[in-house]
Parts: structure tokens; C-alpha cells; sequence
């Protein structure tokens, strides 16, 4: 090759290196996420998605002084604010409950609002936990706080508890950021009765893609 | 590569005393903007940015062969935002550090002109271990060069103005754990101002 020739060769080369842009992995293991309500008016049903939104970050969450909770909470935001990779979702733990977005108390309470939707989750036999959802009549505004139970359903020293409640807590946590179904995958964290303890490829394609579609409902509280 | 430019900084400070009434140090400030750190679609595209930035760059040549060009090595660092674009939204994602630091030749172009070009790596730092940076910050392979305006200011001072392009592919740990491939193309362009002094 001619040095001329040499030249351009190596003048593409620098362009080519200077150009290219990285390649973005496809995120399309995804599982359904909206809630689904009956509709305000006529037949059918309306689907709900939420995301906090960026103004309303970090996300405060109070947490009952009863151990393990308040480390396990800690360890779930960790977890879950290392999903995203654009700083969609952020939490932190508060003081004040009458000033939180999320309320996280143990055991589990009997009686919710009417317009209210609690996601059960039937986990492992030592602890149980639910997240109650309560929606505006006209289904346009999620009133906050959202409230997660957490029922430690076995003695404090049986095997296997502690390790169930920080599987809940970030399964629960889960649904407090807008994954408010449960996935059919049992690999999934997401899962109604999960068995891992972090969220799984798809709970984290799914996380991404809700905090980059519209929310069809406005965060009203406190 | 890191064993390289140690080999050639070591050569470099070396050399200096032997050619010491050659020898220019300098330092500048000025400011680097950058392209796009990345670039990502989920349901709509997204792009990371850093903002333009404040810098501050030293380093120093000495002259080398009988042609009339010199051996640089030039360190800069630059502290400042990035931050993610969506649908025209701009959110703030924290502070950016970058260090690099450059090997390179130089030879006059007349009229108080310097052509520079080089070899080197740029390390990023962010502030917080998140997002893209989760498992941290990342060194690069870097590319460059510039041009170099002086104008004696004193006696062994030049008043020195500077415009530099540079680019290097970037990657995160992060980003390869997600499934990114390949790497980003990042160029950055610094202007800056600064006193260059002539040992004699």
C-alpha cells in the first residue's frame, strides 16, 4: 500500500474509533407490571402504572424500630437503586412517618381502604408480607403513603426468618417503586412466593421500562 | 499500556537534565466539554452527558533529535456534572471527575504556532459508586492533539493559549455486566489559557 494509501487507512481507522457508539442490550424479558382496577365508569378495567417521579426523589420511607427492619429496608433501597443504571429511583430512610411516601410496619393489617389494592405475597413459611395500594376514586392519583406489612409469622429465633425478611422487605419494596403485579417467573423476585433474594434480570428489565413509560397516576401526600 | 507510559515518563524526566536550558514546564485553566458518554434506548433514547467542565492542565517538553520537535507530557483534570437527557428532561446524575494524562510530540508551526499530538489514558471518578459508575470509576485509552499559541509575556514567560481534541472509547464495569457491547466514542474538545516557562 501506497503511503497516501496508508494514510487514508488509518485516517478511517481514527474516524471509525471516534464514531462508533456503544451497543444497548435489548430489555424485551419483561413481565406485565400495571395494575389492573375496575374502571370508573362503564364496564372493564383501568390500567394503572406509576413511577416516582424525578422531583419527588429520594423516596421516604419509615420504618417500625423493630429488628431486623430498618437494616433489611436499608439493604432493599441498595439493592433496588443499584438496578437502575440513570438514577430513576432513589430512596431514603425518614424519621417522621406523617411526612413519608412509604410506611413500612410489621404485621399484617386487617382492614384496608375500599379503593385501596393489596398485593399479598405468599413467601416463605416464616414471615409473610403485603403492600397496600390506595388509589383516588377516579383512579388518576395514588395517595400516598404506601404501606407495607411485614408479619414475621414464626418465633425470632427460627431458621430461616431473618433471611425471609429481607426477601420480603425488597420483594415488597419492589412493588412500592411501580411493579404492581407479580411475575409469573418463580426465578424472579417479583414471583407471588419467590426464593431469591435479589431481583433477577427480568425484575430489573421490568424496574428500567416502568421508569421510562408514563405514569397514568399522579403521587398525592404528604 | 500502563507500563508504556511510565517507561516514556520515566525517559522523559530523564532526559531533562541533560537538556535542561530546553526544558518548558507550563500550566493552564480552562474549560473541556465532551460528547455523549453513552447513549441507551428504553422506550425512548436516553444519552449521559458530562457538562462542560472546569480544568486545569500542567506539563512540560524537551526537545528532542536535530528537527525541531519535543517530547511532551501533559496532565489534566477536570471536575464537573453529568447527566442524563430524556425526552428533552435533563436530571442531574452527581459529579464527574476525569484525570488524564498524555505522551506525546510537538513541533512549531511558525508564528508562536505548536502542533501537539499523543498517546495516553483518562481515568473517570465519579463522586458516588452509582448507575453506570456502580462498580466504580474506569481508565481509557486516549488519543489527542492540539495546537499551542504562545506570546512572550516576560523574560522565560509565555503567555500560552491552547485548544486540544482528544477522544477514547468509553466502557464501564457496569455497563459490560448489563450487556452493553462494544464501547461509546467519546471526543472532547478544552480551551484554556495559562504561563509557560523556558529554563535556560
Amino acid at each position: 500500500m501506497s503511503p497516501r494509501g496508508q494514510l487514508t487507512a488509518a485516517a478511517f481507522a481514527a474516524l471509525s474509533l471516534a464514531c462508533g457508539d456503544i451497543a444497548s442490550p435489548r430489555r424485551a424479558d419483561i413481565y406485565e407490571w400495571r395494575l389492573e382496577v375496575a374502571a370508573t365508569s362503564g364496564e372493564g378495567l383501568d390500567t394503572v402504572s406509576f413511577h416516582w417521579p424525578a422531583e419527588r426523589l429520594p423516596v421516604r420511607i419509615w420504618v417500625e424500630q423493630t429488628d431486623p427492619l430498618p437494616a433489611d429496608v436499608a439493604h432493599a433501597i441498595t439493592v433496588w437503586r443499584g438496578e437502575f443504571l440513570y438514577g430513576e429511583y432513589d430512596a431514603t430512610v425518614v424519621s417522621d412517618s406523617s411526612a413519608a411516601d412509604v410506611i413500612v410496619t410489621t404485621g399484617i393489617q386487617p382492614d384496608i381502604g375500599v379503593s385501596a389494592v393489596r398485593l399479598h405475597s405468599a413467601l416463605a413459611p416464616q414471615c409473610a408480607g403485603a403492600t397496600d395500594i390506595n388509589l383516588s376514586d377516579d383512579n388518576t392519583q395514588l395517595l400516598l403513603p404506601i404501606r407495607i406489612h411485614i408479619d414475621p409469622t414464626s418465633a425470632p429465633a427460627t431458621p430461616g426468618l431473618d433471611e425471609c425478611l429481607a426477601l420480603t422487605i425488597t420483594h415488597e419494596l419492589g412493588h412500592s417503586l411501580g411493579i404492581f403485579r407479580h411475575s409469573p417467573n418463580s426465578s424472579d423476585l417479583m414471583y407471588f412466593n419467590p426464593s431469591v433474594p435479589v431481583p433477577s434480570e427480568r425484575d430489573r428489565n421490568t424496574a428500567e421500562v416502568i421508569y421510562h413509560v408514563p405514569s397514568t397516576v399522579e403521587a398525592v401526600g404528604p | 499500556m500502563p507500563r508504556l507510559i511510565l517507561l516514556l515518563a520515566l525517559l522523559l524526566t530523564g532526559a531533562a537534565p541533560r537538556v535542561r536550558a530546553q526544558t518548558e514546564y507550563y500550566a493552564r485553566v480552562g474549560v473541556v466539554g465532551a460528547s455523549n458518554l453513552l447513549r441507551d434506548a428504553i422506550v425512548e433514547r436516553i444519552t449521559v452527558r458530562q457538562s462542560i467542565a472546569p480544568m486545569v492542565a500542567a506539563g512540560g517538553s524537551v526537545p528532542i533529535g536535530t528537527k525541531g520537535f519535543r517530547a511532551n507530557a501533559e496532565a489534566t483534570f477536570a471536575s464537573g456534572k453529568f447527566h442524563r437527557n430524556e425526552n428533552g428532561a435533563k436530571v442531574d446524575l452527581g459529579t464527574l471527575r476525569t484525570a488524564t494524562l498524555m505522551l506525546g510530540l510537538e513541533g512549531s508551526l511558525g508564528l508562536g504556532l505548536r502542533w501537539r499530538g499523543g498517546l495516553g489514558v483518562i481515568q473517570y471518578w465519579p463522586s458516588e459508586h452509582e448507575g453506570i459508575f456502580l462498580s466504580g470509576g474506569t481508565t481509557r485509552f486516549l488519543a489527542g492533539g492540539g495546537i499551542d499559541y504562545r506570546h512572550s509575556a516576560f523574560a522565560n514567560w509565555d503567555l500560552m493559549t491552547s485548544a486540544r481534541y482528544d477522544f477514547h472509547r468509553f466502557r464501564t464495569g457496569t455497563l459490560e455486566d448489563r450487556g452493553f457491547s462494544q464501547a461509546q466514542a467519546v471526543s472532547r474538545i478544552s480551551l484554556s489559557v495559562g504561563l509557560s516557562r523556558r529554563v535556560r
